[in-house]
């Protein structure tokens, strides 16, 4: 089985050695790449929620706008398939785009700056709705009600400012917004990291719940390795554009194989009052780089508690290590 | 007790009326004490922090209450007076966006050093800057550094660096991680914890992020709508909430042995618009009539645990 195929299902989208590299041109000398997203290959399927962790500068964001086409691949494919078609969205032009933004939508993660304020909620739906084509009166109001319903939201606010609303109300907006066109596949970015804990959990349970009833794929970015755990089916834990480890949500956490996924987790919050006379001792140290010279061999390498000379020359490539559950680092 | 808040009241008038963002606030910090102040946002928690350091301006209003810094009074002091013995001097904060604080275009020496000047320090800045650096686990070559070269983590440590310039005895961190890693997150909470240890810094720690907070306070405050609901050590607290609005907390933090995540039903009130009686009731699972009609307030419960709450 190829690294990050689906445990079953039909793919919904599926990312085929994807590269993204940000090109800087310089007055002298040769210009300067950022390797946002080096090499991916993953697959999500209809119903499936895929949790995206990784801390903010691993390439999490730039790949789901890539996804959906936002961002398009420098290498590499991104196959969005609905049944019997195929389509590579990062080269969909003209009307096949237009047509394709239906199925592919994101959630933002700030919710006070992702719908114009100034707006009443009803034409924030409206708009989108238009813009598609749609023209009928009574269809545009039954579908907002749809929708609206969908995200648990009483539809008197509708004619609402959107400035009215709370940070959790907005969000539901958000959702509903993208629900508007029955996608096939979401992308979530950091979609409840804003919130508060008391609205989080809200959040994730429609999120859980439309991907369940409707089918539809998500891709669920976030750098909290608890939310992923909640929410997700698989876990994919990216580190500066690459794929380092991806598995059944319960066992990446569990059994989590790459040092980098061991980090992540221990350095999760847990609710532990004796913790607070010790300090928590960190096997990895230092942060992400910054620099646009990636490490060669295993990027992961200069912050690696268990690095070995292999490590520093080779990079390696993703590993099954079991069933279903792949690793990229040479421990294994 | 080096600060102690006294029925702390600040309203900001509005066109709706009076937004009561703190009514009555009562929050005592003891020297070397590491103190949580959580709750959702808008309950009021920074407004507090800026009372502390007198940061509010109009339309608020700080219209009663008292501020005690090691005995003293401090809201009566004119402002000339707080900020030449006060501010950074006793009180120092570091906020959630401090990092993006430091100006782009002068170095991070240059900017720490301006706040030993203004504030009269004596002696060789050049090598104070550094050990401040070093005091938060900088290397002190980043003084020629310009805020850009510097990561978020890196910038937030220097940031405490600038706090820590005069040998405040008391810091406010309203938020210190939030926008940070969590691998960074861990190393920014270790250093607080040191900051105490070694050097007697009494904290008060402002987030929302309740599993951080365990971690790391001794004390803790639940403030919702603008009033304390329960306040009591961090063993009690998570141990056993006893307020229902603490018990949706802390059944909302996501950890890694969550398989779902609770929440809180609702919404918080409108500060302008306060329903009578609990703040809470629209909200609680345990509401009877009394909660509709009368405001509770902080009762001892057991140990140092208070709740303001009628189950209690």
């Amino acid at each position: 089985m190829p690294a990050g195929s689906t445990s079953g299902g039909e793919p919904v989208l599926r990312f085929e050695d994807v590269s993204v590299f940000f090109t800087k041109r310089r007055f002298l000398g040769p210009p300067s790449v950022i390797k946002a997203v080096d090499r991916v290959n993953l697959e999500i399927a209809q119903g499936e929620i895929v949790g995206l962790v990784g801390e903010s500068g691993s390439g999490k964001t730039t790949l789901g706008r890539t996804a959906i086409g936002l961002q398009r691949a420098t290498s590499g494919k991104v196959i969005f398939s609905d049944g019997e078609l195929n389509i590579d969205v990062s080269s969909a032009k003209g009307r096949v785009w237009k047509e394709l933004r239906k199925y592919l939508q994101i959630i933002f993660q700030d919710p006070f700056s992702s719908i114009d304020p100034n707006m009443r909620v009803f034409d924030a739906l409206r708009i989108p709705l238009q813009a598609q084509g749609v023209k009928d009166k009574k269809e545009i109001e039954s579908r907002i009600y749809t929708v609206f319903n969908e995200v648990g939201l009483p539809t008197d606010i509708l004619w609402n400012f959107v400035f009215q609303l709370s940070g959790g109300q907005r969000q539901r907006v958000s959702i509903a917004r993208v629900l508007l066109f029955n996608p096939s596949f979401i992308v979530a970015d950091e979609a409840v990291s804003m919130l508060d804990v008391s609205l989080k959990g809200d959040i994730l349970n429609i999120i859980k719940k439309i991907s369940k009833n409707f089918g539809v794929a998500f891709l669920f970015i976030t750098h909290e390795m608890a939310v992923a755990k909640v929410i997700s089916d698989r876990i994919a834990v990216m580190y500066l554009g690459n794929l380092v480890e991806i598995g059944p949500s319960n066992e990446v956490i569990s059994k989590p194989l790459h040092p980098y996924t061991q980090a992540l987790i221990q350095a999760s919050p847990t609710i532990d009052p004796s913790l607070r006379d010790t300090y928590k001792v960190m096997k990895i140290t230092g942060e992400i780089p910054l620099s646009r010279e990636h490490p060669p061999g295993c990027k992961f390498h200069p912050r690696c508690p268990y690095v070995m000379e292999t490590c520093r020359v080779n990079f390696l490539d993703m590993k099954e290590v079991e069933s279903g559950h792949f690793v990229s680092c040479w421990l294994y | 007790m080096i600060l102690s808040v006294r029925d702390l009241r600040v309203y900001f008038s509005s066109p709706r009326g009076q937004v009561k963002a703190l009514d009555g606030v009562d929050l005592d910090v003891d020297r070397r004490e590491i103190v949580g102040l959580a709750g959702e946002s808008g309950c009021g928690k920074s407004t507090l922090a800026l009372a502390i350091s007198r940061l509010i301006f109009p339309p608020g209003k700080i219209t009663g209450g008292k501020v005690s810094f090691d005995g003293r009074d401090v809201l009566s002091l004119s402002e000339e007076e707080f900020r030449r013995e006060y501010r950074w001097k006793k009180i120092a904060m570091v906020f959630q966006g401090s990092m993006n604080g430091f100006t782009p275009v002068f170095t991070i020496g240059y900017q720490i050093n301006e706040v030993l000047q203004i504030h009269g320090f004596e002696g060789d800045l050049q090598a104070r800057v550094s050990e401040l650096l070093r005091m938060v686990d900088l290397d002190p070559e980043i003084a020629i550094r310009y805020p850009h070269e510097l990561s978020g983590g890196q910038k937030q440590r220097a940031f405490i660096a600038m706090a820590l310039a005069l040998d405040p005895p008391f810091l406010i961190a309203d938020e210190p991680t939030t926008a940070l890693d969590v691998v960074t997150q861990v190393s920014i909470m270790n250093l607080l914890k040191r900051l105490r240890k070694e050097n007697g810094i009494a904290i008060l720690l402002i987030t929302h992020d309740l599993a951080l907070l365990s971690e790391v306070v001794d004390r803790m405050y639940i403030l919702y709508a603008g009033r304390m609901a329960e306040t009591g050590t961090a063993e009690e607290i998570f141990r056993e909430p006893m307020h229902p609005y603490t018990k949706g907390l802390i059944a909302s933090i996501p950890t890694l042995q969550s398989t779902k995540i609770a929440g809180i039903e609702g919404f918080m009130p409108d500060l302008a618009n306060l329903p009578p009686g609990c703040k809470f009731y629209p909200r609680c699972p345990y509401v009877m009539d009394v909660c509709k009609i009368n405001e509770p307030e902080l009762r001892n419960v057991k140990g140092d645990q208070r709740v303001a709450c009628w189950l209690y």
